[in-house]
């Protein structure tokens, strides 16, 4: 039987739309789906969990280069050039945030930058160019409004500071330590909520023996949140070595009240005891055992 | 031959055997891998069922920042002091007050015994039972970094950790309850260093 040709044109308008439907639809998906997997990698790298991190952030940049491909914009490069970013691919990001800025993404131009002169510091630190790394990371701290960029160079940042630091003389060490310092906390003032911040200002206290403020900004920055499983455990050592620390230097009184306050917090934490922190019971015997 | 009692220690061989001949179709090379992996996994496993996947891989494979290495005097000394073993191999130093020597020590040590990194323990297990802290000092770069670039070869191979959690389950499930003794996690990591030896002779 043949079909007439009014209803075959029908039926072809009604596969056209449903197509047409499908096809939107699934560009609408692949920008969503880029900013959902971003966000999630996001989440979980904040809860430590670096390869669930990893694999979210893959999955983004996935969907931002299909999205890209098929609806070339500002936020698809813009999402893309963040999940390279993520991924270690400086090079590439820097190309997505500079083709942002041509589809109008205003601030394209300087993320690129930002990005690229992150790449450059950390070459110059591998050719053992530290001076000129450390000029770059400094002004990265300063002016980088990328909060990844900023947390990356404040890290990299302090180390160097620090480093050199601790091979100068005692007016000099004291004189580099209290610029580190004050770096530290200008990058906690300008981002209260972020515990990596109030960590750096931890460490740097503790080369300057202030220990109850380091232990303070520690328990801030546990509070808060750390990037990673390992920052958080260093976080935790420091805690216990300010505790102990304070237990030699404070007086009676202070000690009563201080000690007060500590045994309050390691409850909260589930620590059995004021130098054990939860995770290192639970691991004590693949390290004592064997020390011991 | 190790024994545990109470347990099917035939079963836990038989486990352990299937577990070193996946690695080996991995690594065919690179036998030094097989017991970090199998006990950072079957660790993992145990102490967070959850995340043991992560846990596996959390070495650096995303640009997170890193914790900051630049300890104060006070901190490194009272690494080295706090614990009897480092004391005892270190003795020297921290009586000199030699900070530069503790320094570079420390950069090594502190991520083994400090942070508690199971990877890295298992990577350098013979060296700590035997309290050689200075040999783990002298090849830990070299070795680290080695181990880093074999394992990030094969990271993104689902079959390599469906086949670690396997392993591990099974290992766990042969156990029951007395997995959550250190004790037998104690003895199993010293079975597991038994088959992978007597598979690499």
């Amino acid at each position: 039987m043949t079909e007439h040709p009014l209803s075959r044109m029908r039926r072809a308008s009604v596969l056209f739309l449903l197509f047409y439907f499908f096809s939107l639809s699934a560009c609408v998906s692949h920008l969503k789906e880029a900013k959902f997997y971003y966000a999630q990698g996001q989440r979980f790298s904040r809860q430590y969990q670096t390869q669930k991190a990893v694999a979210s952030f893959k999955r983004a940049l996935k969907e931002a280069e299909l999205e890209a491909q098929k609806h070339p914009s500002a936020q698809a490069y813009m999402l893309k050039g963040l999940a390279e970013m993520e991924l270690d691919a400086w090079k590439e990001a820097e190309e997505s945030f500079l083709r942002a800025f041509s589809f109008g993404f205003e601030k394209g131009e300087e993320w690129a930058r930002e990005v690229s002169l992150l790449g450059v510091a950390s070459s110059l630190e591998e050719l053992g160019l530290e001076d000129s790394a450390f000029r770059i990371y400094s002004y990265l701290v300063d002016k980088s409004k990328i909060k990844q960029i900023s947390i990356l160079a404040a890290q990299k940042y302090m180390d160097i500071a620090l480093e050199r630091a601790i091979h100068k003389e005692k007016k000099e060490r004291q004189r580099l330590l209290a610029a580190a310092l004050k770096t530290a906390e200008r990058l906690s003032n300008r981002d209260l909520s972020c515990g990596f911040y109030h960590y750096l200002q931890s460490q740097v206290l503790s080369h300057i023996a202030e220990y109850k403020r380091s232990f303070e900004e520690a328990v801030m920055a546990r509070e808060l949140g750390l990037p990673t499983d390992e920052i958080f455990r260093d976080n935790d050592l420091q805690i216990v070595f300010c505790y102990k620390k304070l237990k030699e230097k404070l007086s009676s009184e202070e000690w009563q009240d201080f000690h007060s306050r500590y045994m309050k917090w390691i409850e909260k934490w589930n620590w059995p005891d004021p130098e054990t922190p939860a995770w290192r019971k639970e691991a004590k015997h693949a390290a004592d055992d064997k020390v011991g | 031959m190790t024994y545990i009692k109470g347990m099917n220690t035939a079963a836990l061989e038989k486990t352990i055997e299937k577990g070193i001949k996946f690695l080996s179709e991995f690594f065919p090379l690179k036998t030094y891998l097989y017991f970090p992996l199998l006990y950072s996994a079957l660790f993992w496993v145990i102490k967070r069922p959850k995340e043991w996947k992560e846990e596996i891989f959390s070495w650096k494979v995303f640009p997170a920042p890193a914790f900051i290495k630049v300890k104060s005097d006070e901190f490194i000394l009272n690494f080295f002091e706090d614990n009897q073993a480092l004391y005892k191999a270190y003795e020297a130093e921290i009586k000199k007050r030699d900070l530069e020597a503790l320094r570079e020590a420390a950069g090594c040590l502190y991520r083994i015994l400090g942070l508690e990194d199971p990877f890295l323990s298992s990577l350098f297990a013979l060296e700590l039972e035997a309290g050689d802290f200075r040999k783990i000092v002298e090849e830990f770069d070299e070795r680290a970094s080695q181990a880093l670039e074999d394992i990030e070869a094969v990271e993104d191979e689902p079959r390599l950790l469906k086949a670690l959690g396997t392993f591990a389950s099974e290992m766990a499930s042969l156990c029951g309850d007395l997995i959550s003794q250190d004790k037998i996690l104690k003895m199993l990591a010293d079975l597991l260093r038994e088959k992978i030896k007597e598979k690499s002779d």
